[in-house]
């Protein structure tokens, strides 16, 4: 029912309003802080991640008793230096996060836009394509897909564009059949404005909050599909650093060099962590009432 | 209540059909199956042939109808790679997977039910924030490399655990603690709202003001009603634990329906993929239904329409 | 004899200069088998009164209390408000349509805690659930026990509430706007019952409304409250025919009064709201609506009275003289 936000005041996403929600803070500097180190990939990396060097094999990181400056976090079983995989592969899962959420965000709200504003059959369409979407295992799915494609970044951005819109749908018709039935929605359709402008300068504005919410969810959400597709052995394919993958790579070396996981498993966590956590953040700025 | 029954029940058929329809023409898309069949370096003759015993030359549409019919007479067709009948192959596995997913989902709501109420009763709390921290955690955490982690600290070092197979309840405690603990932070955030909710209703007053002890309040009075929504998410978790048990049960080897999907993907054994993602949109919808039913029987306010 | 004591009763949100005072220094007293109607607009903290003498205030809320007494109990220890609550002392809320729990029959919410309290068999509780709803004057009570909340309409839900409540024969028993979201028929039924239910088994009752029209029919002392505080106190008479307070009196302006108030003439209103008590607060709360405000209203007001008529004006004399 408090789903929609009372009306924006200014100053209402202020500096000050942001301060007051540690999570989003926190969240949000984490997730800023890596997508630095995934735009500037080039200038911090200390190596060239595809390079391999034979007589350099899974050194282990600095803080081992045998590991050294040259490589911080150790090299991988091809003598690849770690910390420069694990940099550009933030840009791995970033990438395929945002392209495929971005994707799956315009589906899901044209659908849940059409269903929510026009009811009636319409809505009873998009209800039924969603049900059927639900139904399908996405990860199966995924993998089938890729399975007969090939792997690659471009087709995992498209199918998990194509699986996840679902929750865009759920919540955006929600939504706008909420707000189609509000006042200034009335007035702007009695006035004679068409059903595209409406649709696009009255309800979509008053979605964003929603959207932004959904998206960072949807977002942590397809980094994940992507590293069990890439550990899968069904996604990104190598030598493409993906943290999905290299955790994939080290797993037969794992018995005695367990931090070849651990690395990639950890900067996976954190990167979701962070997103999800300024999504919590983002929700409780948008919708205080809803605060426990 | 029986019109309604029978509507969702169609709905849920129609459901099942275009998923099945979507599975099938996604999978057959690409032209190649025959020669990905017969493998490398295979002759033409070969794939010829292939392609004449599994009818692949037909139009899709006919090959989905033939299909759709045999599946209706309860023939899934045979599995191009193990060679036996599909109906069977699924049969052997589909008990480890439902072990599996009803095991996770035990931990999962053991743990989130606990944890969801005492996050709500003490909300704003440091007891909230330290559940609502394992939540997010939790939600982190990509399953494949907790597996990992429970492997290597459970099977590897300490060996109290096998890491791979299904011979026996002990081979399925890591796989069911992993997916249990990926799937317990939607339940947790669910009963915790819930119960924020329910707390705040005048009924949760008026049985203060009875007199009541408190447990008996927030385990009769508002858990009760806290748990109507969790009773929908159990039927989509359950649904997601059948098919996407994928990445689990292929890391510990243990040999269910989400195994035989990903060799079957290898495989392109596309009779088999077909019957499974069949199989998981039937229980899906089978199991929404069976989740609005539970919800009547919880809220007797639903039981009228 | 004295039933219940209240002793400088305050309720606070929040702390320093954004504090909000619901309650302020709230002193009164309930004797056995009589009723006292705590009257004031909506937001003058009368129902956060009723909910700290029970320790239902939301957790947000601080309760601080000089004393408070049931009989013999202590009612600020924990273990006095636990022996008390829903057994000696009892409450019924203003909306009968959500205080019930949805997800429960009739029958197990009044038993429940009566099995609790007298540690009864069930089915000792499920005859003394039918011999209440026969006393509240509901029709074939063994059937109405295996209902559900949502099959029973607003006045028959609150029947169950005051049937619930009278299940473990309370002393006193607080009623929090019980009929204000009722229709005006089912309104005086209610009433009617309370009323009668009283004189039959002699408990105390706390009626607490913004309707100074019901107080009359029902009251046997009043206080009037007003933005947290005691404006005045007496019997019903007193308070009537000889209103002190300038709001007592604004109040009373307000209500229709048969024969009294000329066709066509205008109802009293009183301009503006109830000023929300917050931070640092002095002096008379109702000086921003008063007709009769000096400077000095700003001071400390002084307590006028004696025996069971006390108000808490400046203006004792002026108002004397305004009253006819």
């Amino acid at each position: 029912m408090t789903d929609l936000s009372p009306p924006a005041t200014p100053g209402r996403y202020s500096w000050s309003r942001i301060k007051e929600h540690p999570s989003l803070v926190i969240g949000g500097g984490m997730v800023l802080l890596i997508v630095l180190m995934a735009v500037f990939a080039p200038v911090i990396a200390p190596h060239d991640p595809l390079a391999q060097n034979i007589t350099a094999r899974t050194i282990p990181p600095v803080w081992y008793e045998n590991g050294s400056w040259e490589h911080i976090l150790g090299t991988d079983q091809l003598g690849r230096d770690y910390l420069s995989r694990l940099i550009y592969g933030a840009r791995v899962s970033l990438f395929i996060g945002f392209a495929a959420v971005s994707i799956a965000g315009v589906i899901g709200t044209v659908l849940g836009l059409l269903g929510g504003y026009f009811g009636g059959r319409i809505d009873s369409f998009v209800t039924f394509v969603t049900t059927i979407r639900l139904s399908l295992p996405v990860i199966l799915v995924a993998l089938a897909v890729v399975a007969v494609f090939g792997g690659s970044i471009t087709i995992v951005v498209i199918v998990l564009g194509l699986l996840k819109w679902d929750r865009f749908a759920v919540v955006i018709r929600a939504t706008t059949a909420q707000i189609a039935r509000l006042d200034y929605i009335r007035s702007a359709q009695a006035a004679g404005a068409s059903t595209f402008y409406i649709l696009t300068r009255e309800v979509l504005p008053n979605l964003t909050p929603q959207l932004i919410v959904i998206a960072t969810i949807e977002i942590a959400s397809a980094i994940l599909m992507e590293a069990a597709l890439s550990f899968l052995g069904l996604g990104v394919q190598p030598p493409t650093p993906s943290w999905g993958l290299m955790i994939s790579e080290a797993k037969a070396y794992m018995f005695f060099s367990f931090w070849l996981i651990a690395i990639p498993g950890l900067a996976l966590a954190t990167l979701v962590f962070a997103i999800n956590m300024a999504g919590d953040g983002l929700r409780d700025l948008i919708s205080p009432d809803r605060r426990g | 209540m029986l019109i309604y029954l029978s509507k969702r029940l169609g709905l849920s058929v129609l459901v099942a059909l275009f998923a099945s329809i979507l599975a099938f023409s996604l999978l057959r898309l690409q032209g190649n199956a025959a020669s990905a069949l017969a493998g490398e370096g295979a002759r033409p003759e070969d794939i010829a042939l292939i392609i004449q015993t599994y009818g692949l030359d037909r139009p899709l549409v006919v090959q989905y109808l033939s299909w759709l019919g045999d599946v209706l007479q309860g023939d899934f067709g045979t599995s191009y790679f193990f060679r036996s009948p599909v109906a069977d192959l699924i049969l052997a596995k589909v008990g480890n997977t439902v072990i599996l997913a009803l095991a996770s989902l035990s931990i999962a709501l053991c743990l989130a039910i606990p944890l969801g109420v005492l996050a709500a009763v003490y909300s704003g709390t440091w007891i909230d924030r330290i559940c609502v921290l394992i939540s997010l955690m939790g939600q982190a955490l990509p399953s494949f490399f907790l597996a990992l982690c429970l492997i290597m600290v459970f099977a590897i070092k300490l060996r109290w655990l096998p890491a791979s197979g299904d011979a026996s309840w002990r081979h399925f405690v890591l796989p069911a603690l992993t997916l249990g603990y990926y799937i317990t932070p939607p339940f947790m955030r669910l009963v915790r709202a819930g119960m924020i909710d329910a707390l705040g209703n005048d009924y949760v007053r008026t049985a203060r003001a009875k007199g009541l002890p408190g447990y008996r309040v927030v385990t009769k009075h508002a858990l009760r009603n806290a748990l109507v929504p969790v009773v929908g998410l159990v039927a989509v978790q359950l649904g997601l634990l059948i098919g996407g048990s994928v990445v689990i049960e292929s890391i510990f080897a243990l040999d269910g329906l989400g195994y035989l999907a990903y060799q079957s993907i290898g495989y392109r054994d596309f009779p088999v993929l077909q019957a499974v993602v069949l199989l998981l949109a039937v229980v899906y919808v089978v199991l929404v239904l069976l989740a609005d039913l539970v919800n009547a029987w919880i809220d007797p306010r639903l039981r009228v329409s | 004899m004295t039933l219940l004591t209240v002793d400088k009763l305050s309720v606070d949100f929040g702390r320093g200069a954004t504090a909000l005072h619901a309650v302020r220094d709230l002193s009164f007293c309930v004797a056995e088998g009589e009723t006292l109607c705590i009257v004031g607009e909506s937001g003058c903290g009368k129902s956060m009164t009723s909910l700290a003498i029970m320790d239902l205030l939301p957790r947000i809320a601080r309760r601080s209390v000089a004393g408070m007494t049931m009989g013999e109990t202590d009612l600020t220890r924990p273990g006095g408000i636990r022996a008390v609550r829903g057994n000696q002392m009892a409450m019924i809320f203003q909306e009968p349509m959500t205080a019930l729990n949805p997800a429960f029959p009739i029958g197990d919410q009044m038993t429940e805690a009566y099995i609790h309290h007298s540690g009864a068999t069930p089915a000792a509780a499920r005859a003394r659930a039918i011999e209440m709803l026969n006393e509240v004057g509901i029709a074939s009570p063994e059937k109405r026990l295996g209902q559900y909340p949502h099959q029973l309409s607003g006045g028959l839900r609150q029947r169950v509430m005051i049937a619930m409540a009278l299940m473990t024969s309370p002393k006193l028993l607080i009623a929090d706007e019980p009929t204000t979201a009722l229709d005006v028929t089912i309104q005086a039924q209610i009433l009617r019952l309370l009323r009668d239910l009283q004189k039959r088994l002699g408990i105390a009752i706390i009626f607490i409304t913004h309707d100074l029209g019901l107080v009359s029919r029902i009251a046997d002392r009043v206080v009037v409250m007003y933005a947290g505080t005691r404006v005045e106190e007496g019997n019903v008479a007193e308070i009537f025919d000889n209103p002190r307070h300038p709001y007592t009196r604004a109040l009373i302006d307000c209500i229709p009064q048969p024969g009294k108030t000329e066709r066509g003439a205008m109802l009293g209103t009183i301009p503006g709201v109830v000023p929300a008590m917050i931070g640092d607060v002095r002096g008379c709360a109702f000086r921003t609506r008063c007709a009769l405000a000096t400077a000095g209203c700003e001071g400390v007001i002084p307590t006028h009275g004696t025996g069971s008529h006390q108000w808490v004006c400046l203006h004792e004399t002026t108002l004397q003289e305004g009253t006819t």
